[in-house]
């Protein structure tokens, strides 16, 4: 009897409803706060003031995450929070009377009106990142650590099975399954994140 | 024996991907050997594609060198992405990591070394740095030295804002913020990072005591009220707002009964362009003002509202409004009105209930005008509370209380149990209970109530009796005994 992998989609997002769920908010903001940081500190404001956007956008999220569930057609949760993270960081730049800081205020604009594509892909392309960095972490603390070691020099490291087999004292076979078991281990947890869509 | 692929299903792959052993018997021998289940196991763990990305996303973090090294197993701080960093700064200090960013120490006994500054130990940490004891080897004092923490000391803004903050709080002079002596710059070895040097207050923060001891006493309360409004109304002054007012940033000198303000890290002049942004660090919004929370503009009663909260802990023990998160607590600060301080703390004068629902206000217009009204609002109170014989309470805290609701009721009610005993007293016995209803409704006194108080009169005397202890500790205790 295999588990079949329950339908995790955006099942994180529909836990933000509740304010209350501490760990998927804490997952929520470990993966979408460095981005939405990153995505203010491009638009050349300041670290204070990027951070202020990131609460912004966390605020704006926790009042309004029901909406966004209740329609009908939901698009992606992540275009609509580049949407919010977008208009924050817009009317963070335009409150200021001489512009933005950082780079100009002007230039602050102009990257602003630009059009989406490199921005969306840009912005899915470091949520990636975030999600795997993240399931990386959970993982690791919940393998052994041999487990978790062999997937790295192989897989990241670019060490060769035999090597990592020999270094780690593990036979050749179990460095396969390692391997395989820390990626297999990672997709699951990095799929309510919907980071292949 | 090696056996053939077709001996092991998807299936059998499948679990063993999930489990934790080996799997079936000579399952391991056979993925040493057999490149066609090597490559079925694989896919069945990830697509090709997931199997690159996964590579790319945890590859891309090895090609930064950390400027420092921190203990492996902290691995959220490792993390060498310096933004990433920057959000995840929240990760807690230890000594180790915090001795990393100092030169080898000269004594043994020392952490380590910075400037000419012999550094003892690891006192606190926050946002933007590290606070360490040290001993100013020079004029043989100890000192607070504050680090920038090293992600950010790369960071042009990071290192203006520190500056900001020193030069913020070395323009305060008063008794109750805590003294900066320098700004200095480490040398060479300390990779020229700039550092504050503070007077070191012996005796921990508020929020230390607050956590030892629970609810504080009330002559206690309204002395650190009363030098904290001073000490924000000194930095008023300087047209500089705090905007980080809680227990944690106020020390007290073991000693001499003095508290003292610090951290003015988040503070802002009022003329600060960027002045309308909120700027709260996640994790501790609990002392934010409404005003911050929905981002709108601030100014020197916000810090009121952190002084309200602060002494709202004072007397409960606890932050006025709490919850499980972040968000939930952001919204407890726009919407709810915290539980009333006497129902948690039945030791604390409601006229103190009163100033801190003030400062408490949602909107800054309700609150005190300035903390220098507090200031001087508090010292009368205090003087009040030291000599309740000499000093009156402050006429503006003096118009009585409302009386809670059941007061008034009680005593009509024992008014007309009163009268009823009287008759029922005077009626010859044994009394029928019908006859003792006539002459109740005669009375014209509520029939209903008085019926049910006669026929149980032992519990009318219990009420009494306690009717008057709450009366003699709502004056006693609230307008004279401060304390027991």
């Amino acid at each position: 009897m295999l588990p079949s992998p329950p339908e995790t989609r955006a099942s994180l997002i529909v836990r933000l409803r509740d304010v209350a769920d501490v760990a998927a908010w804490d997952e929520f903001m470990t993966i979408y706060g460095p981005l939405v940081y990153r995505l203010a500190i491009r638009q050349g404001l300041q670290a204070v003031d990027a951070e202020d956007v990131v609460q912004q956008v966390f605020i704006a999220v926790a009042q309004s995450v029901h909406q966004w569930l209740d329609r009908p057609q939901p698009n992606r949760f992540r275009s609509w929070l580049l949407t919010i993270a977008r208009n924050i960081a817009i009317k963070t730049l335009t409150r200021r009377p001489h512009g933005g800081v950082g780079l100009g205020g002007e230039r602050g604009w102009n990257d602003l009106a630009a059009p989406d594509g490199d921005w969306s892909s840009q912005f899915d392309f470091e949520y990636r990142q975030e999600v795997y960095r993240w399931a990386a972490e959970q993982v690791q603390n919940t393998v052994a650590s041999n487990t978790w070691k062999a997937f790295q020099l192989t897989h990241i490291e670019g060490v060769s099975i035999a090597a990592a087999a020999e270094r780690l004292g593990m036979s050749i076979g179990n460095v396969y399954i390692a391997r395989s078991r820390v990626v297999n281990r990672l997709r699951e947890l990095a799929k309510q994140f919907e980071v292949s869509q | 024996m090696i056996r053939t692929c077709a001996s092991y299903s998807d299936d059998q792959l499948r679990q063993l991907l999930l489990g934790n052993d080996d799997g079936p018997t000579g399952s391991v021998d056979h993925l040493a050997e057999c490149s066609n289940c090597q490559a079925r196991l694989e896919r069945l763990a990830a697509d090709a594609e997931q199997w690159s990305e996964i590579r790319d996303s945890l590859q891309l973090e090895r090609d930064f060198e950390p400027g420092f090294e921190l203990p492996l197993e902290n691995n959220r701080s490792r993390s060498p992405n310096k933004d990433r960093d920057h959000w995840l700064r929240h990760a807690t200090w230890t000594e180790s990591m915090a001795k990393s960013l100092l030169s080898p120490a000269s004594h043994p006994e020392m952490l380590g070394r910075i400037g000419r500054y012999d550094v003892e130990r690891l006192i606190g940490s926050g946002g933007m740095g590290v606070v360490f004891k040290a001993y100013d080897t020079e004029l043989n004092r100890p000192v607070a030295i504050k680090l920038l923490a090293p992600y950010l000391a790369g960071s042009g803004s990071a290192r203006n804002r520190f500056a900001r903050e020193a030069r913020a709080a070395a323009a305060v002079v008063d008794d109750h913020v805590v003294p900066i002596h320098n700004v200095e710059t480490g040398n060479e070895q300390d990779n020229g990072q700039p550092f504050l040097v503070m007077k070191f207050i012996p005796g921990g923060s508020l929020q230390q005591r607050i956590d030892r001891e629970g609810p504080l006493e009330l002559c206690e309360i309204l002395r650190i009220g009363m030098q904290a409004a001073k000490g924000l109304a000194a930095a008023h002054a300087q047209g500089l707002i705090h905007r980080d007012v809680k227990p944690s940033n106020i020390l007290l000198d073991e000693g001499v009964d003095r508290a003292l303000i610090t951290d003015f890290g988040l503070a802002r002049t009022t003329d600060d362009a960027s002045l309308t942004r909120s700027g709260f660090h996640p994790g501790t919004p609990h002392y934010m003002s409404p005003e911050q929370v929905r981002g709108e503009a601030i100014d020197a009663r916000s810090d009121l509202f952190g002084l309200g909260c602060v002494m709202y802990a004072m007397c409960t023990g606890h932050p006025p409004f709490r919850s499980e998160t972040s968000y939930a607590v952001l919204r407890r600060i726009t919407d709810d009105t915290p539980r009333s301080i006497c129902e948690t703390n039945a030791l604390i004068p409601e006229w103190i209930e009163r100033i801190v629902m003030k400062l408490l206000a949602k909107s800054r217009e309700a609150r005190y005008s300035s903390a220098f009204e507090v200031y001087t609002l508090l010292e009368k109170c205090l003087a009040h509370v030291q000599q309740p014989t000499i000093v009156p309470l402050p006429v503006e805290l003096q118009q009585k209380p409302q009386r809670r609701l059941w007061l008034p009721v009680l005593a009509i009610a024992s008014i007309g149990i009163a009268l009823t005993c009287g008759v029922w007293w005077t009626q010859p016995r044994p009394v029928g209970n019908a006859d003792t209803a006539t002459v109740v409704s005669t009375e014209t006194v509520s029939t209903e109530s008085v019926l049910q108080w006669e026929s149980d009169l032992p519990e009318m005397e219990s009420l009494r009796r306690d009717f008057v202890p709450v009366e003699k500790k709502s004056t006693k205790l609230w307008d004279i005994e401060p304390k027991q």
